[in-house]
């Protein structure tokens, strides 16, 4: 993984599924965070489908290490802030004043276990599509060429914003710029290290839109594509049946909320 | 001021040995060309010069200072390094500030960096532009400014990595101008350069890299001569060279003066055969 893709290549099932089969999927698991009633079920799909489509994508070790890593911090502090202000009967202990419930700790589990689930999903459709063909896929059903150009530059450009600011930085250090700690140093290196990396993005931007326009770029020509996405009627059928699962159980929370 | 590399090597943290087992001495006030092919590992040696990457083996002596034990900021006070693009480091809004920002980190008085910054634009021609845009100057005179922000360091040893780059024949002439001042003012010069004729007509000494490590190295004409170790490491050497080996003229001759030269004499032992 490096700069803005965190896209892992494998040789596995879930890699070879068509980008917009693991897009439902990422819906489902949207709607599932949102739409399950507790901690068991949001567990339960965690543990009974996104952990089995990681080990089937070969991805176990850097999807479980990537999950501890963003959920990890808000399961602390959600637990700690809904355990100590959230409310509830049963006490678990108490620090002062406040008293840390049960109810709270529950509470700010299953919002944890919301996070995990949609981020779970996303983090499968991400390390195992890469990104360009998931921006193929949408743009072959329609989504504007040029809107997906700046997603995946956006994206793409991180690994060459860091190689550039390595040389800035190597650049200034040669004139003497120490590289100092502390609020005010770091201040001061702002400006050398940020400037020439501002203007050399803007220049690099016009020469980039000369050579895709020298390479016909906005041709209104259907574009024919060197890669072509493997999909089968399997496939759609799965998406269709995702896509709907998702909005069922969307439907069925806002109707058992208004009840 | 001379520089000593003994015994380094190097490996990135890919893994990738860049730099295998290098010894090598360039005295004070030598005008060195270092070549070879793109990744030769040309630019990770003269990286070492300064600090920006650290032997894994072996030393590196700029003077009497071990680089292991300066940082590459204190390193900037015994060797500028000219990079390839100019655009890596202008920031400031005038050239005089721009030149004037490595004697300033340095800790020049305000008077000194003034002296600088004058004489280091007066020698790269660009003195009467002296509170105009960085950007507001072409490439190649972006070049000859971070040129001149590298002559202001003041330093004993200067690197210029492809200081004819992307230049024209009046910036290739003006850089030739100035590397023969610099020269003439003691400074000790090494530059990569894939500008044979340019490293042939000016560098007094060669070193040819391959693999990581020193193929070839010698006084220009001796270096210009070894055709065979050249094309092993996919260098090739100047035309006035490569038309005196096709009509099998004997030396080597780095100018067209020198061309001239031995062609006429070559051709009157010829004749009077």
């Amino acid at each position: 993984m490096r700069g803005g893709s965190i896209y892992i290549e494998r040789s596995s099932g879930l890699h070879w599924l068509h980008p917009l089969t693991k897009v439902a999927l990422t819906a489902l698991c949207f709607a599932s965070a949102a739409a399950l009633p507790g901690l068991p079920w949001l567990l339960a799909l965690f543990v009974g489908l996104l952990l089995p489509l990681a080990i089937w994508g070969r991805l176990t070790g850097a999807f479980l290490k990537a999950c501890l890593l963003v959920v990890g911090p808000f399961v602390l502090s959600l637990t700690i802030i809904q355990g100590f202000f959230s409310g509830g009967e049963t006490v678990l202990f108490k620090l002062g004043r406040f008293a840390f419930t049960q109810e709270g700790l529950l509470a700010g589990l299953t919002f944890a276990a919301r996070l995990l689930v949609a981020l779970g999903g996303t983090l499968l459709l991400m390390q195992s599509t890469p990104q360009p063909h998931l921006m193929q896929a949408l743009t072959e059903r329609g989504f504007p060429p040029r809107i997906a150009y700046v997603v995946l530059t956006a994206i793409q450009i991180f690994p060459s914003f860091q190689d550039r600011a390595q040389v800035i930085m190597d650049a200034q250090q040669a004139r003497g710029l120490e590289l100092q700690s502390g609020l005010l140093n770091r201040a001061r290196l702002l400006l050398p290290m940020v400037g020439p990396l501002i203007l050399g993005s803007v220049m690099d931007v016009s020469e980039r839109a000369m050579a895709l326009e020298a390479r016909a770029f906005s041709s209104p020509a259907r574009k024919t594509s060197l890669n072509t996405l493997a999909d089968s009627l399997l496939q759609r059928a799965v998406r269709w049946l995702l896509a709907l699962a998702a909005a069922a159980l969307l439907l069925w929370r806002l109707w058992s909320a208004l009840q | 001021m001379n520089l000593r590399v003994e015994g380094v090597s190097f490996r990135y943290p890919s893994g990738v040995l860049a730099l295998d087992g290098i010894d090598l001495a360039i005295p004070s006030g030598q005008l060195l060309a270092i070549l070879g092919e793109n990744g030769a590992g040309k630019t990770t040696l003269v990286k070492l010069f300064n600090g920006l990457l650290r032997p894994s083996q072996g030393k590196v002596y700029i003077g009497d200072w071990d680089s292991a034990e300066h940082t590459t900021a204190a390193l900037a006070r015994r060797v500028g390094f000219l990079f390839q693009n100019p655009d890596d480091q202008l920031f400031e809004r005038t050239l005089a500030r721009e030149v004037g920002y490595g004697p300033r980190n340095l800790g020049a008085s305000e008077a000194e960096v003034k002296r600088r910054v004058a004489r280091a634009l007066k020698l790269v021609g660009l003195h009467d532009m002296a509170e105009a845009h960085p950007y507001d100057l072409p490439q190649p005179q972006r070049k000859l400014l971070a040129l001149a922000a590298t002559i202001a360091m003041d330093t004993p040893i200067l690197v210029l990595d492809e200081p004819t780059i992307g230049q024209d024949e009046v910036g290739r002439g003006a850089i030739s101008r100035i590397l023969t001042d610099l020269h003439r003012m003691g400074r000790t010069l090494i530059m990569i350069s894939h500008d044979m004729d340019f490293c042939a007509e000016h560098a007094q000494r060669m070193l040819v890299m391959l693999n990581g490590k020193i193929h070839v190295e010698g006084t220009t004409e001796d270096v210009m001569g070894q055709t065979k170790k050249l094309d092993e490491a996919e260098v090739a050497p100047p035309q006035l060279v490569r038309l005196a080996q096709a009509l099998k003229m004997p030396g080597t001759p780095l100018t067209v003066d020198d061309f001239v030269d031995e062609y006429k004499q070559w051709r009157k032992k010829k004749k009077s055969k």
